[in-house]
């Protein structure tokens, strides 16, 4: 139990740095596709990235919801 | 309203950035489907380790409680997949070709931070010629189009272009009627 408390900060803290690199990496790519992008393609990717990219953060995000880090310690 | 959204997804004049008054595009070119095609398959086949795993460990990750741990390590990977897909698109897409009834405009992405842009007026269009190598790019119809120009930058060579020979008459029809003063119609 000792262990519990600096464990979920370490995990919560971890997640929240993935979570920013994902949409960094995501504003990035959506940036360069809507203002480099000639065409119909790019703007047709932007959105189906933007759309999975949501989708996907989503569901990672109710999946550590769900996450009981007190599994992860070794006992 | 929203049609008018929508139409974003449907009609494009094609325009670019540095566009001249009334400059025309004939033609917008990226490299054939097939060049990104063989990334997109490996990422795919990336996707199934997941998959792969879940299938393989299902009973040992249930018994030991760890089927949320999984399932989150899995999410994570593909978003990560769902990156490295686009990515890739991002790059294929912004590697264009513009062939424009004034010029030629070469847009050679490398990274998402390096860009080169390169541009030929039709007047300095000496020659063009195709080359198709080998057995894929002959069924499929794809090659390179290199144009001969008077310019510093000897020789313009744009990589795995569909329809090679199309381009190759199109360019010379721009450099011709450039010449000649008459206005040339691409179908």
């Amino acid at each position: 139990m000792t262990y519990a408390f600096p464990l979920a900060i370490i995990f919560n803290t971890l997640a929240i740095v993935v979570f920013l690199v994902y949409w960094g990496g995501s504003f990035i790519i959506l940036y360069h596709l809507t203002r480099f992008g000639i065409g119909v393609q790019p703007k047709k990717f932007a959105a189906i990235f933007l759309f999975g990219s949501v989708v996907l953060s989503g569901t990672a995000i109710i999946l550590f919801m769900n996450l009981d880090t007190n599994l992860l310690i070794p006992r | 309203m929203i049609k008018r959204l929508l139409s974003i997804f449907r009609d494009s004049p094609n325009s670019f950035e540095g566009q001249e008054k009334e400059e025309r595009v004939a033609l917008l070119l990226r490299q054939h489907p097939f060049i990104i095609l063989v990334p997109l398959t490996l990422f795919g086949l990336a996707g199934l380790v997941p998959i792969v795993v879940g299938v393989i460990f299902w009973s040992y990750l249930s018994v030991h409680g760890w089927l949320h741990l999984y399932l989150f390590v899995s999410s994570i990977w593909f978003s990560g997949l769902w990156l490295a897909i686009f990515h890739s698109l991002t790059m294929y897409t912004l590697n264009t070709v513009i062939i424009t009834d004034r010029r030629v405009i070469d847009s050679d992405q490398h990274g998402l931070f390096n860009r080169k842009i390169s541009e030929l007026h039709s007047h300095r269009i000496q020659d063009v010629s195709v080359h198709t190598n080998g057995i894929i790019e002959t069924f499929l119809r794809f090659g390179d189009v290199m144009v001969q120009t008077a310019g510093s930058e000897k020789q313009f060579v744009f990589h795995q272009i569909p329809q090679p020979d199309r381009v190759k008459d199109v360019i010379m029809q721009m450099a011709r009627s450039r010449d000649s003063g008459v206005k040339t119609v691409v179908q």
